[in-house]
């Protein structure tokens, strides 16, 4: 076996579940030593590919070769699995919850056969590393989501294969254990010299593989680094103001699909034109409307994935009839704030999940609560919403306490919890009709609204299918149809897009912008998709039970420039010993992102000039230092470890 | 076979049962609360039957009557009744199972040797004690006539009561019963609750054991590795068999002990038999296992697939002699009736191999069987 032979080989790989074409003529080429990342939404196909390739799974067509052998039947999948580390999809759910760190450990290392005394060796290691040696006689159901995210990755790791499958390791994990899992696999990987693939639902972190394969309904929309991906759509990316925007967003849509409202921000991609070009169209289409605090810069992966899929026939466009407007939340007096958490807390035991959390929302606001699987989102929702009683604290929407409001005032709100609420075996009719009469709609009333949501969500056609048969991003806009059958003035989103495709998450957050300027509906949305928050009007940041940083994106993201510095993106040859020297050099906050490192610059022109030499003298030839946008992923790392060095200092 | 994987796997999964609070519970603490719930609970004795008398003759020989029925153990006196309307309500409310309406003039039919009929009404819900509770009625009646009889023949010959007695009833039952001498249900009922419950726990342990595991996805950590299928089985199934084997020797003791069941048999023939069984259930569970899906299914299907030949066709409740030829054949073709078998042999019978090879060579058949099908159903690299 030659040491250029790629590391995984597949061809025309098919694989049907029942009727249902799950991936579709696939083909893909992992070279060793790489980290290849797939990546797409829920349903795309990522987890059939993966599991095939660790012989998991068998399959109905096409070849799946690794490390040159063909993987055509369970014994010859047996082979190489010696060679293969595979983390399942779902966080630690792959880990035995009663056992501790340790024995989770030594089980992993026993089953393959790692000797004692190496096994205690690697152990001492990789939970060195991973900064769990303090917690190794705890229990895995104790751990938060990012201690079970890195003890699957040691488990995974511990028989040192050559290659490791790691499906979706990231999803739900807080960006701060994101980005340090991303660090100890860049690392580990660069050690040992192991080719990995790597699934994720986030499309803002194919910049940290080598190589990406962008999958969609079962089929390889694109396959290359990201640069290369992004530059196979030409154009250009615009972000602007433009008042009234009301007005503006209709204009533009006509002109560029691609065109979305981020609170008082206007987000255009311009496909084909240059910045120039550009900027003439914007203008040609705003018709007489001034656009200001213009910005035109490369597009990202996300807008070229929703080109490349509206280049395939995806459509973007939504059908929202206004006659239907919704009543008046209160008739003698109209409160200015629709949602208002005064020192919320709820407390668990000894758990704090939700410790004195504060914001307010007022009417036609979408206002976002960002934060990991259990930072305290769904809790805040639950209290707000009367489903929980706090521990102290109150919570009032439309000025009253849930929990002892009359029917009149409970009638106003809507709410789509996690997983979409849906009866799977109810038709898409009978689910509306079923939250109709749950609302107390009449027959007449009912039907129209059932008609008006079928337009809304764009399910003609689909009336009488299964709810739990239409794809994600369907099922997704029936639960928020489902929501606003009551016509509700308050709405409450608890993660309304998870695993859903670009396209679905797009059309879904133009209904909610259209709800809340259009309506005057206050949204409050829980998301842990840190790219959607830039939608909303105002967030918080929420990280174990606290709300960290309360302002608007732009708000946050100007705090952050200004406390830690601006975004460089440095271009390298060698990136794992360029971000050695830069950590050397006191850049602490320098991150490999595939073949790039990321760092904060407090003095943008400066190190434009002073780190290609410093790096030089480290033997690293730099090819472009570009400043980046900060995203909001970016925000709340700052916040969150800024809290924990605060933590750390007054114990 | 690699015997380090085996014990990996193996220790795992004692840890997980010892500390996942249901499985304990389902591993330790259910099979002997069972035992004890239906030991107590479903004694299969009619005994103690409440009755009521309505009595229209207030006679000495009426009174007479009514005492034979006062002083059998079998029949609980729950007074005199006013009249027959009353006793509509004692039997629909369950205050009373059999009333005794005695008409007017019994004496009087007595004394003149003519027939005097006497009312029985029994509760006939449940058909079984209703039978029984018939034959004891007419047994005390009986006994009752031929008493009179023996009475009339002394008075009218002048021969001594004893002789009469003798003469009335010439043919004289001697009956003897063996095995259970004193014929307590629950002599036979433990030894048979040790086959139920060794039907009933190590398949759903075993079922929800490897299910858990397709559930939450940790399943893969084995498809993914080199572990053999034999080895995953082995080492994933010890624990259960040894959790279950110890609760058969538990259940034995509860029986012998507690229900004060005699043990006649072979100690050493019984534990290797039930060894067997307890295989044998265990490989139900893995059959199970390997067909469903989800921990729920996996509880319905183990429930249905060993409650019914537990309790239908393994002549617990009913002798099998008394099924039809096709539920016969189902019995035939299931494991619980061998074991039946096995246990009252060696409970009540006293009797070992040379009477009960055969059923333990069907066992070990069965054993072999289940434990070859999961075997085969088992696939690393399955299709969803």
């Amino acid at each position: 076996m030659s040491p250029s032979e790629p590391a995984i080989q597949v061809a025309g790989f098919t694989k049907r579940y029942g009727k249902r074409l799950a991936a579709d003529g696939l083909a893909l080429t992992v070279q060793r030593g790489e980290i290849y990342g797939l990546v797409g939404a829920d349903g795309a196909g990522k987890s059939s590919l993966m599991k095939a390739i660790a012989g998991v799974l068998s399959f109905d067509g096409g070849t799946v070769d690794v490390f040159g052998s063909r993987i055509d039947s369970a014994r010859a999948a047996e082979k190489v699995k010696d060679r293969i580390g595979f983390l399942p999809q779902g966080l630690g759910l792959n880990l035995y919850p009663d056992l501790s760190i340790d024995e989770n450990v030594d089980f992993f290392g026993r089953l393959r056969l790692v000797p004692g005394r190496e096994l205690a060796e690697r152990k001492r290691l990789l939970l060195e590393m991973t900064r769990l040696d303090a917690f190794r006689d705890r229990p895995m159901r104790q751990l938060s989501g990012g201690m079970k995210q890195k003890l699957g990755l040691v488990c995974t790791l511990i028989h040192e294969p050559d290659l490791v499958i790691l499906d979706e390791p990231t999803t739900g994990v807080d960006p701060v254990s994101r980005r340090d899992f991303w660090a100890i696999l860049g690392k580990l990987l660069e050690e040992k010299g192991i080719t990995a693939l790597v699934s994720t639902a986030y499309l803002d972190e194919a910049d940290r593989f080598h190589r990406v394969s962008l999958f969609h309904e079962g089929k390889v929309m694109g396959e290359g680094t990201p640069a290369e991906l992004v530059a196979r759509v030409p154009g250009t990316l615009a972000l602007f103001r433009a008042e009234p925007q009301a007005t503006a967003l209709p204009r533009l849509k006509a002109a560029f699909p691609q065109t979305e409202a981020m609170g008082s921000w206007l987000r255009v991609f311009a496909d084909g034109l240059d910045a120039a070009g550009a900027r003439a169209g914007i203008d040609a289409a705003l018709a007489g409307i001034p656009a200001t605090d213009w910005f035109a810069r490369e597009p990202e992966l996300e807008d070229v994935f929703v080109a490349m899929l509206r280049q395939r026939g995806a459509r973007l466009d939504t059908q929202l009839q206004d006659d239907d407007a919704p009543r008046p939340l209160a008739t003698s007096q109209t409160p200015a704030l629709a949602i208002e958490a005064r020192d919320l807390t709820r407390v668990f035991g000894d758990f704090r999940a939700a410790d004195a959390v504060n914001f307010s929302v007022p009417q036609g606001e979408i206002f976002g609560l960002l934060g990991a699987n259990g930072a305290g989102k769904t809790t805040v929702i639950k209290m707000l919403t009367g489903i929980l009683k706090p521990s102290s604290g109150s919570g009032r929407v439309a000025g009253a306490d849930m929990r002892s409001a009359g029917l009149a005032i409970k009638e106003r709100i809507g709410y789509m919890s996690q997983a979409f609420s849906l009866y799977h075996d109810l038709s898409v009719v009978e689910n509306i009709r079923l939250y109709a009469g749950i609302y107390g709609l009449d027959d007449r009333q009912g039907k129209r609204r059932a008609d008006w949501v079928i337009g809304m969500a764009g399910l003609a056609g689909f009336e009488n299918d299964a709810a739990g048969r239409l794809p994600m991003g369907l099922r997704q806009r029936l639960a928020l149809g489902c929501a606003l059958v009551h016509r509700p003035q308050v709405l409450f989103l608890d993660e309304p897009t998870s695993g859903v495709d670009p396209i679905g998450r797009r059309v879904f957050w133009d209904i909610l912008f259209h709800l809340s300027r259009n309506d005057g509906v206050a949204i409050l949305v829980t998301t842990h998709y840190m790219s959607e928050a830039e939608h909303c009007d105002h967030l918080a940041l929420m990280f174990a039970g606290k709300v960290v940083a309360d302002a608007s994106p732009e708000a946050m993201k100007a705090a952050v420039a200004r406390e830690a510095g601006q975004l460089l993106e440095l271009r390298v040859d060698r990136p794992a010993p360029a971000q050695a020297a830069l950590r050397a050099a006191g850049y602490a906050s320098a991150a490999l992102h595939g073949r790039a490192v990321h760092l904060l610059s407090k003095d943008v022109d400066g190190d434009r000039t002073r780190l290609p030499a410093l790096l030089a003298s480290a033997g690293v030839a730099v090819q472009s230092v570009v400043l980046r946008p900060l995203s909001m992923e970016d925000v709340f790392v700052q916040r969150v470890t800024a809290l924990e060095d605060a933590q750390r200092r007054t114990p | 076979m690699n015997g380090k994987r085996i014990v990996a796997l193996a220790w795992k999964e004692w840890r997980e049962i010892v500390r996942d609070r249901l499985f304990f519970a389902l591993a330790f603490i259910v099979p002997t609360m069972l035992m004890l719930l239906f030991g107590f609970g479903l004694s299969l004795d009619v005994e103690h039957l409440p009755f009521a008398v309505v009595d229209y003759d207030r006679s000495a020989a009426s009174r007479d009557y009514t005492y034979r029925f006062i002083s059998s153990r079998y029949f609980d006196f729950k007074g005199y009744a006013g009249d027959a309307r009353a006793l509509d309500s004692l039997l629909a409310d369950n205050r009373i199972r059999m009333a005794l309406v005695i008409p007017p003039r019994f004496d009087e039919h007595l004394a003149r040797g003519e027939p005097a009929p006497v009312q029985v009404l029994i509760d006939g819900t449940f058909p079984m004690r209703a039978q029984t509770t018939q034959g004891y009625v007419v047994a005390i009646n009986s006994a009752v006539s031929l008493d009179n009889m023996a009475r009339a023949l002394s008075a009218g010959r002048g021969i001594p009561l004893d002789e009469a007695r003798r003469r009335v009833q010439p043919v004289k039952l001697e009956v003897r019963y063996l095995y259970n001498q004193s014929v307590k249900s629950i002599w036979s009922l433990a030894p048979k609750l040790i086959m139920l419950i060794m039907m009933l726990s190590p398949p759903f342990l075993t079922a929800l054991g490897v299910v858990r595991e397709k559930e939450s996805g940790s399943i893969f950590n084995i498809y993914s590795s080199t572990v053999s299928p034999g080895e995953f089985l082995l080492g994933k199934l010890a624990p259960y068999v040894f959790i279950s084997i110890a609760n058969a020797m538990v259940l034995w003791a509860l029986a012998v002990w507690l229900y004060d069941a005699p043990f006649k048999g072979d100690p050493f023939f019984f534990a290797f038999a039930t060894l067997l069984y307890v295989i044998c259930t265990t490989g139900i569970g893995l059959v199970i296992s390997m067909l469903v899906q989800t921990q729920v299914a996996a509880m319905i299907v183990a429930s249905i697939v060993s409650i019914i030949p537990a309790v239908l066709y393994s002549g617990m409740l009913l002798p099998l002699t008394s099924l039809s030829p096709g539920a016969s054949a189902i019995a035939h073709s299931l494991p619980t009736m061998y074991y039946t078998n096995i246990v009252v042999g060696s409970f009540l019978k006293g009797v070992s191999w040379s009477a009960l090879w055969p059923d333990v060579l069907v066992l070990a058949a069965y054993a072999g069987s289940l434990f070859g099908l999961g075997y085969l159903l088992f696939s690393k690299r399955p299709k969803s």
